[in-house]
């Protein structure tokens, strides 16, 4: 388009560097030698280490695999539950011609601005009334709750613009609704889909009170919660924190490089849209 | 088209709205909604599991919470949390976009560095920060070795701790803010600028005129959320500063409310709080978004 | 895609099944099990707690003991957390009974289970034991860096807090923090406790119980002295502002760095001073003086577990909670790990014990035997501590004063409106 000139790319590097090194230190820390993270925080971690991997690695109580898996049950049951259920409600919504459905689709856009923490208590008591109270069911179904807000509001969008003559034909042709809905809407919506299934996969791996509290301490925690807790033991042992923390977002941000282009397109779809 | 199908239709209607939107209203009604209602109930009440038995006793918390020191304050900290963390990452996260507005596999890369810290926990960055914040860590040692003397307490002092707090929230929202911008800029028709360009505007004329207004939508979503992630701020506060240093100094109002229900038990107080606090966010959210949407039409 | 998600779904359904839940001793073939939750420091490390309770368990098989940790060192939110969340551990340690035990929520301990303790009345709610009152701390012992103390010429440790604020000038004068402390309740709680002892205490031990019964205010002019000495120090700049920053393990360790000259603290830092990383210069004691002199020691005993009245296995428990407390092993080695005196009848403190924990343990043999045995202010339990939730607000208020966010002024006037509240 226009000049050339090195000015512009060597600025947006400094600036990205600047931003980026808290991060820089956080990951220099992790293959460095314990003694010397308090000493020189921000040096490169010369000679580097993995002993602080190892050591949360092969921890005797096993804290980091018997939380790594109950994040991957957590997160993965809850969102594919979530992509299940909204794009149904979302669906309803968008084809239904029912008077309520404006009622129902306010009371859900009020559930994308509440934050967790002014219903925890009531929902605790609700746990304990249905018996699910400490299981890793019951954040599931808290997860589920409190997230199809966002699902329904982004398959919403995209299910408006699937044409209602494709669903008609099929009835016509004797499909039930079920069928018409999986066999025909549901593939057309993949952006949607995967946007949910990013959003919402990040958003819960990440939760840090939901399981603290709900879960509580004898079910096991999940890996950002197991972060948490390990702050208080490992004191002197910053090695053993930062390297905790390390694996812990791995997954996370392996999920995130790999699938960036989902990410932005989720993001910015409202953006131009909206 | 549709043949009449009159006394079949309500049955259908019904299994239509039972098989498709049921579940999903379920779980939504029985871990959102009747949670709410119980708080509103709460609220009316001295609920306190350390002292039964629960007595209504109708809007007395809510009188309470206009003279209760410690929620006023939360009510204030919040306030400027907000101001801060709808501002910075926005205005930052425009100029970035700007600057990366280009193609090319460098600023694809760019634009995920800076996104990077949105995929972290909150547990993750506040602990990183904590450490970079600390009275001897990497930040002071730096000013330090340049000649400042004494370098602020970043987070243990109660005049900079809550500002500490929004530049590391203002960190990890930029990378938001700069998709959204990003995509916006990208959005905007070429033959408009180059148009512009041969009316003799140079790029801040340029921008300012064409660019700006085109990007209202981008700026409603950045503001909207950035301004609902402020009103929820506690992760940050309970691993960084627990509410400190001292009273009161970072204790936002979600963690106002965590800490009367779990730590102070004055369930009532604290339901009466959390409504509150749930009625600020929808009020405040939907004045912000009615004015922002007015000027996307108008513009 | 529908597909994949069927089998994706599929795959993780079967694997919530089995889904894991932290290594637990299994409570299967008739052993009952019950939660006890604990904390670690420094000194008490995940090792120390499991092997104290495998101790237990090896004598009464019959028991599974599920460990659970606080995730800060404030156990007593986070035991009221639990509470709220319904999943209040059936044992509990060091944990105060204030709140709990009014609620009905603890299980009171009969005379003939306290009938092994020296205090048994310590720490009474209404007149009923829910802590069993294991052992006694001194709080605050002052321990001081004796090389940082030659450097500065200072003699001897001071007997009169003139000869203190004196001291501290002379460290602050080679650029020596003279006093070490950090922001939560453990690390900056036994410096007050230190002058509240002298200045509130030694004239009026009842001062609390009266405040519980409102005849007494924290504006009266004793305690807002005491609160003006705190605000004092940190103005004069012998307490380093900054340090409210720290956590208990890093204000610890500064001290045992070298980073101040004094460091007032709980009897137990002789664990850490005896232990295997003890510090490589030398640390004396001594009493916190007051205005005139230094014979005042504040202790507290209580410390012990606790038991849940409300536990499924209630039996099993108890059982556990005394034989845990009364353990000889165990009982040594809170003494040599955490510098415990624990006040069990014809219990003396093992000869593995070292120099500093006999240093603490002479201390306050003297005060016992001089009657000058005071309460450590906001260390105590049950019905002589604070009202539940005013002991946290006076670690923040403490915090205030030293950042010079508040005066005593304001201060005492706060606390009094917070305990006006109930």
């Amino acid at each position: 388009m226009k000049t050339r000139g090195p000015g512009r790319p060597l600025l947006a590097i400094f600036v990205a560097a600047i931003f980026f090194l808290p991060l820089y230190v956080a990951l220099a820390n992790v293959f460095k030698r314990g003694d010397l993270i308090t000493k020189e925080p921000a040096a490169l971690p010369i000679p580097p280490t993995l002993d602080n991997i190892v050591a949360v690695l092969t921890r005797p109580d096993r804290l980091y695999w018997v939380s790594l898996t109950n994040s991957v049950v957590v997160t993965g049951l809850s969102i594919v539950l979530l992509t299940v259920l909204s794009a149904m409600l979302g669906h309803y919504l968008a084809r239904s011609r029912s008077r309520w459905v404006q009622a129902v689709t306010l009371l859900l856009l009020c559930g994308l601005m509440i934050p967790p923490q002014a219903i925890l208590m009531p929902v605790v008591r609700v746990m304990e009334a249905t018996g699910v109270m400490t299981t890793l069911q019951g954040l599931i179904l808290f997860n589920v709750g409190y997230y199809i807000p966002f699902g329904v509001f982004v398959f919403t969008g995209f299910i408006r613009s699937v044409p209602v003559e494709l669903e008609e034909s099929a009835a016509l042709d004797g499909a039930n609704r079920f069928q018409i809905f999986w066999r025909i809407v549901f593939p057309l919506l993949r952006p949607a889909t995967a946007s949910v299934l990013i959003f919402l996969g990040v958003w819960i791996w990440n939760d840090f009170l939901n399981p603290l509290v709900i879960l509580g301490p004898g079910q096991g925690t999940t890996v950002t919660t197991g972060i948490y807790r390990s702050i208080g033991q490992y004191q002197a042992d910053f090695g053993s924190v930062f390297a905790l923390m390390f694996l812990a977002t791995l997954p996370v941000l392996v999920f995130f490089l790999a699938l960036q282009k989902q990410f932005v397109k989720g993001l910015t779809g409202g953006a131009s849209k909206g | 088209m549709a043949v009449d199908r009159a006394p079949r239709r309500v049955g259908a209607r019904v299994g239509h709205f039972a098989g498709f939107a049921g579940p999903g209203l379920t779980v939504y009604a029985g871990f959102v909604l009747v949670p709410i209602l119980i708080s509103a109930g709460y609220s009316l009440t001295n609920y306190n599991p350390f002292n039964p038995p629960t007595r209504y006793v109708g809007l007395a918390n809510y009188r309470l919470l206009f003279t209760d020191e410690a929620f006023l304050t939360s009510l204030r900290v919040t306030t400027i949390l907000t101001v801060i963390v709808v501002v910075t990452p926005n205005v930052a996260g425009l100029a970035i976009a700007v600057l990366l507005d280009r193609r090319g596999w460098l600023y694809n890369a760019l634009r995920s560095v800076f996104f990077v810290p949105m995929v972290l926990s909150s547990v993750v960055v506040s602990i990183v920060w904590t450490r970079l914040l600390d009275n001897e860590g990497p930040i002071n040692q730096a000013l330090r070795a340049v000649g400042v003397d004494r370098p602020p307490g970043w987070l243990s002092d109660p005049d900079y701790a809550l500002y500490s707090l929004g530049a590391i929230l203002s960190w990890q929202l930029l990378g938001f803010c700069v998709v959204v911008y990003l995509a916006g800029l990208q959005g905007i028709p070429v033959e408009l600028l180059e148009a512009a360009e041969m009316d003799g505007a140079g790029p801040g004329r340029r921008f300012w005129h064409v660019s700006w207004p085109l990007l209202a939508p981008a700026l409603t979503i950045n503001t909207v959320v950035l301004m609902i992630s402020a009103f929820k701020v506690f992760d940050h506060v309970q691993v960084i500063t627990r509410g400190g240093p001292g009273e009161g100094t970072t204790a936002t109002i979600a963690f106002v409310v965590l800490r009367t229900a779990f730590e102070e038990n004055r369930g009532g107080i604290a339901s009466a709080q959390a409504v509150v606090m749930l009625t600020i966010i929808a009020a405040a959210s939907a004045v912000a978004l009615k004015l922002l949407r007015r000027r996307e039409v108008e513009l | 895609m529908r597909k994949m998600i069927a089998l994706v779904g599929a795959t993780v359904l079967a694997l919530s099944g089995c889904s894991v839940k932290d290594d637990a001793p299994d409570g299967g073939g008739g052993a009952r099990q019950i939660t006890f939750l604990t904390f670690e420091t420094p000194n008490l490390t995940p090792q120390y707690w499991d092997a104290a309770i495998k101790r237990v368990t090896d004598q009464h098989p019959d028991i599974a003991v599920k460990r659970i940790v606080s995730p800060t060192q404030d156990r007593t939110a986070y035991a009221k957390q639990l509470l709220q969340s319904g999943q209040f551990p059936d044992v509990l340690i060091a944990v105060s009974p204030a709140g709990f035990a009014e609620a009905g929520e603890l299980y009171a301990w009969s005379d003939k289970e306290l009938e092994n303790f020296l205090f048994p009345g310590n720490g009474a709610v209404n007149g009923k034991i829910y802590q069993l009152p294991a052992n006694t701390q001194t709080i605050p012992v002052t321990y001081y860096n004796k090389d940082l103390f030659a450097s500065a010429g200072i003699g001897a440790p001071p007997t009169t807090y003139q000869e203190l604020l004196d001291a501290a000038a002379k460290l602050k004068a080679k650029n020596i923090t003279p006093l070490v402390t950090g922001g939560v309740h453990d690390s900056v709680g036994p410096l007050v406790a230190g002058i509240w002892a002298t200045d509130v205490y030694a004239k009026n031990p009842e001062w609390m119980k009266q405040r519980r019964a409102g005849t007494v205010k924290f504006c009266d002019p004793d305690p807002r002295k005491a609160l003006g000495k705190v605000a004092d120090l940190a103005a004069k700049g012998y307490v380093d502002r900054t340090s409210v920053a720290r956590d208990y393990a890093a204000a610890q360790q500064a001290f045992l760095d070298g980073k101040g000259a004094m460091y007032a603290m709980g009897n137990w830092l002789a664990g850490a001073l005896d232990g295997a990383d003890k510090p490589k210069f030398a640390v004396g004691q001594f009493t916190w003086p007051g205005d005139a002199d230094n014979r005042t020691v504040p202790a507290f005993t209580g410390g012990g577990l606790l038991v849940s009245a409300k536990s499924k296995n209630i039996e099993a428990a108890r059982k556990f909670a005394l034989a845990f407390q009364l353990d000889k092993t165990n009982l040594d080695n809170s003494a040599v790990a955490d510098g415990l005196f624990p006040a069990i009848k014809g219990y003396a403190p093992p000869a593995g014990v070292g120099p500093a924990y006999r240093a603490g343990y002479d201390l306050y043999a003297k005060a016992l035997a001089a009657k000058t045995v005071v309460p450590a202010f906001n260390f105590e339990a049950g019905g002589d501590a604070p009202l539940p939730g005013v002991g946290a607000k006076i670690d923040a208020s403490v915090v205030d004063l030293i950042t010079g966010k508040k005066t005593m002024e304001q201060v005492c006037a706060f606390l009094d409106s917070e305990w006006a509240k109930g």
